[in-house]
């Protein structure tokens, strides 16, 4: 690479501009044989699974080994005109609203508390990052477990005089004992990430703030936020793809129930491609979660290109 | 490797083939079929259920060997739809669930098996097993197993209780209405569930109660794609059902799977389950039990879960010659059909194997079990009803099973059955 680049400068200033060109394309066609197993790799998992997908979702067919054919928009009218699936996206939606919220305010307060120095520091840091570590179907099946009306969890209710509650099994509960579960997989996560922004804000801004007789409060609202934006801006962003497309928790535990108040889009997506066998309007779903995904995505450049101008 | 089996198998397969056809005309197209090769057997059951059964097979046939895939059966249908429905070649033969067969046959995902086995099924089979595997006047896979349900009472409980136990005559059979009542009695003097079900919020287990209520099968119309899951006869059975729950003789938010363990551990009075349940006492030995009869509806019709799974083959398979061996040498003869019933003790679908089954069925487990071969004739006589084979059973499946899930929570019935029928006709109307 360094003998290649020494020649490239050498020669720059010395070659008229059709032979800049050409040696530009040279430099190109490297730099394309050293991108390439990304670039295929993109093509393999990304580019061709998507456009199958979109092209899967204006198609139908009896059956998945008989020959599909073009039905236009048929299977975005039959997913909106269906009041179920406005039912996904009410459920998706608060979902959304909740869990994110939820998560980055417990993981700022997390990331804070590891922040600061005090006895007992390894084993708190500990607690909060090895559920991170703990495969999500595992994690999944003992909260099943704890959530059962006769659990554990109401068993420790019950000792200490509240009724027990019926989480998974009622409409009213469900949603919110998977994003207890979810977020007790996740925070950890998150936090790491807020963990590394708090480090990388200079001690002097708080020495500074200090002198000029700022509290806590006012260091952290007018330091800490400030300079952990872009790490929020990131977690907020990628968080919320990541919750879009969370499914094993309801595949496992609640198939989308009761009275669908857990049936989430990738649930939805999957239920209608592979138990009911329809991968058309599955597809078509797919492809509406991924326009929501490039949405959300575009946003985020957009946050972070403006962090950049600031 | 599969490539390579491919072009032989295709090779053997047409060359079969081809001699079929030249002595198809002296012994009348029997099904017969290549004697080596490798064949994917995929099931719901872990291996050791058949493993009887395979040996037994490796022995008949040296030069065919079979791989073994099991897959929970909550994944199996997914799992059919991806591999099955992918055109993946590396399954050769599959289990096809009853009521499924319309489903899977409409949807391509099985090999016609008419001129192969319908002649043999039909006269060497249980009856109801030919027809279960049948739509649209075509053979689409064998019988494997069948299946029939007992009321299995504790006796302890209900002596603590001071109940009568339920009764094996047909004609005296324990209403529904009457056992939710009994539960509670027996709950009361101590026992932590009342009455249960084997698979508490599944279709196969339920459609007797609502077909007993006089609620039909929730399939109607010629094509049988037109629901009626909200009528008089559902509305009462779900109420009863819901009632299970709302007074606590069932368990909530308990998986399915542990129904049966919850009875044979002494926790419950009542399980309404197959033959198997038979082996999981005994397996357990900590529960003094009796057999009953199936319950009824009180003034209703008696009717009772049958059928269980079949055998198909994959349309993409390589090796289908000695797929045909495979499902023909477990379905249609004694050997491979008895001793693939012989793990779990449920009922085989071949006649012989299954005198030789109701036969042995009273000396299952001593006093326990007395009388259970007479039993079980006059169930699957007189009340068997299958389920419907309508090509979009799959999607019935899955609605019903969350419209009882559901119930089961507590939701309002009518609501939830009026909500299921909508979703269910409007997956049906897709179909047609």
């Amino acid at each position: 690479m360094t003998l290649l680049h020494h020649k490239v400068d050498r020669e720059a200033g010395a070659q008229p501009a059709s032979r800049r060109r050409r040696r530009g394309s040279g430099v190109w066609k490297v730099a394309l044989v050293f991108l390439a197993p990304t670039l295929l790799l993109l093509l393999v998992l990304r580019v061709i699974p998507i456009t199958e997908a979109i092209v899967a979702s204006f198609q139908r067919s009896p059956s998945r080994v008989a020959p599909p054919r073009w039905v236009g928009f048929e299977n975005y009218e039959a997913l909106l005109s269906n009041g179920d699936f406005a039912q996904v996206l009410g459920v998706t939606g608060l979902f959304i609203l909740i869990i994110i919220p939820f998560q980055v305010i417990s993981a700022i307060f997390l990331a804070l508390l590891l922040n600061e120095r005090f006895p007992g520091l390894g084993i708190v840091r500990a607690f909060i990052f090895v559920p991170v570590a703990a495969p999500a179907a595992v994690a999944t099946v003992v909260w099943g477990v704890a959530f059962q009306p006769q659990g554990p969890i109401n068993a420790v209710l019950e000792a200490v005089g509240i009724p027990g509650q019926p989480f998974l099994t009622s409409p009213d509960q469900a949603l919110l004992a998977i994003i207890i579960l979810m977020s007790w997989i996740g925070v950890g996560y998150w936090t790491l990430f807020l963990v590394a922004g708090l480090q990388d804000i200079p001690h002097e801004l708080y020495e500074a703030a200090s002198i000029d007789g700022a509290g806590w409060w006012r260091s952290f609202f007018s330091i800490t936020l400030p300079n952990l934006r872009r790490t929020l801006a990131f977690i907020i962003v990628a968080d919320t793809v990541a919750s879009l497309i969370a499914f094993v928790p309801v595949a496992l535990l609640t198939r989308g129930g009761p009275a669908d108040s857990t049936r989430l889009i990738m649930y939805d997506a999957y239920n209608n491609t592979f138990v009911l066998g329809d991968p058309h309007l599955g597809q078509a779903e797919v492809t509406i979660l991924i326009l929501v995904l490039v949405a959300i995505t575009a946003l985020q450049f957009r946050l972070l290109g403006r962090e950049k101008e600031s | 490797m599969r490539k390579h089996y491919r072009y032989i198998a295709v090779a053997v397969a047409a060359a079969t083939i081809a001699g079929i056809a030249g002595c198809s005309a002296t012994d009348g197209g029997d099904g017969g079929g290549s004697e080596s090769g490798t064949v994917t057997l995929l099931m719901a059951d872990p291996q050791e259920n058949v493993q009887p059964a395979l040996d037994a097979f490796a022995e008949a046939y040296p030069d065919i060997t079979v791989e073994y895939e099991y897959v929970p059966f909550d994944q199996f249908n997914n799992l059919i739809e991806q591999r099955v429905g992918g055109g993946d070649d590396s399954v050769d033969v599959y289990a096809v669930d009853s009521g499924a067969v319309g489903s899977l046959a409409t949807k391509g995902y099985l090999v016609d098996l008419t001129d192969d086995f319908a002649d043999k099924v039909a006269s060497d089979s249980l009856p109801a097993t030919a027809d279960a595997n049948t739509f649209d006047g075509k053979l689409w896979s064998v019988p494997l197993w069948t299946s029939l349900q007992y009321l299995y009472y504790n006796k302890d409980l209900l002596d603590a209780a001071g109940v009568a136990y339920p009764s094996q005559n047909l004609d005296e059979a324990a209403t529904y209405q009457q056992l939710l009542e009994d539960s509670k009695k027996v709950q009361a003097a101590g026992a932590t569930w009342g009455l249960l079900f084997g698979q508490i919020n599944r279709y196969y287990q339920l459609q007797p109660l609502v077909e007993s209520a006089g609620g039909g099968s929730g399939v109607a119309g010629d094509d049988l794609l037109t629901a009626d899951i909200n009528n008089e006869g559902w509305l009462s059975a779900m109420d009863w059902y819901s009632q299970l729950f709302e007074d606590g003789v069932a368990p909530r938010g308990i998986a399915t799977e542990q129904m049966s363990a919850l009875f044979a551990t002494g926790e419950a009075a009542y399980l309404v389950n197959g033959p198997w349940q038979i082996a999981q006492n005994i397996a357990e030995d900590k529960v003094n039990y009796g057999v009953a009869a199936n319950p009824v509806w009180e003034g209703g019709d008696p009717a009772m879960s049958t059928g269980s799974w079949n055998l198909g083959i994959n349309p993409a398979t390589d090796n289908l010659e000695a797929s045909k061996t495979l499902i023909e040498f477990l379905s249609l003869t004694q050997e491979g059909n008895s001793a693939a019933a012989e793990p779990q003790g449920t009922s085989p679908t071949f006649n012989a194997s299954f005198d030789e089954f109701v036969n042995g069925l009273d000396a299952r487990d001593g006093e326990r079990t007395a009388g259970l071969g007479e039993l079980t004739s006059a169930l699957l006589n007189n009340t068997a009803v299958n389920r419907p084979n309508s090509p979009g059973f799959t999607q019935m499946a899955d609605v019903t099973g969350r419209a009882f899930e559901d119930i089961r929570n507590g939701q309002d019935v009518k609501a939830t059955l009026d909500d299921a029928q909508a979703e269910l006709q409007g997956l049906w109307d897709r179909l047609k």
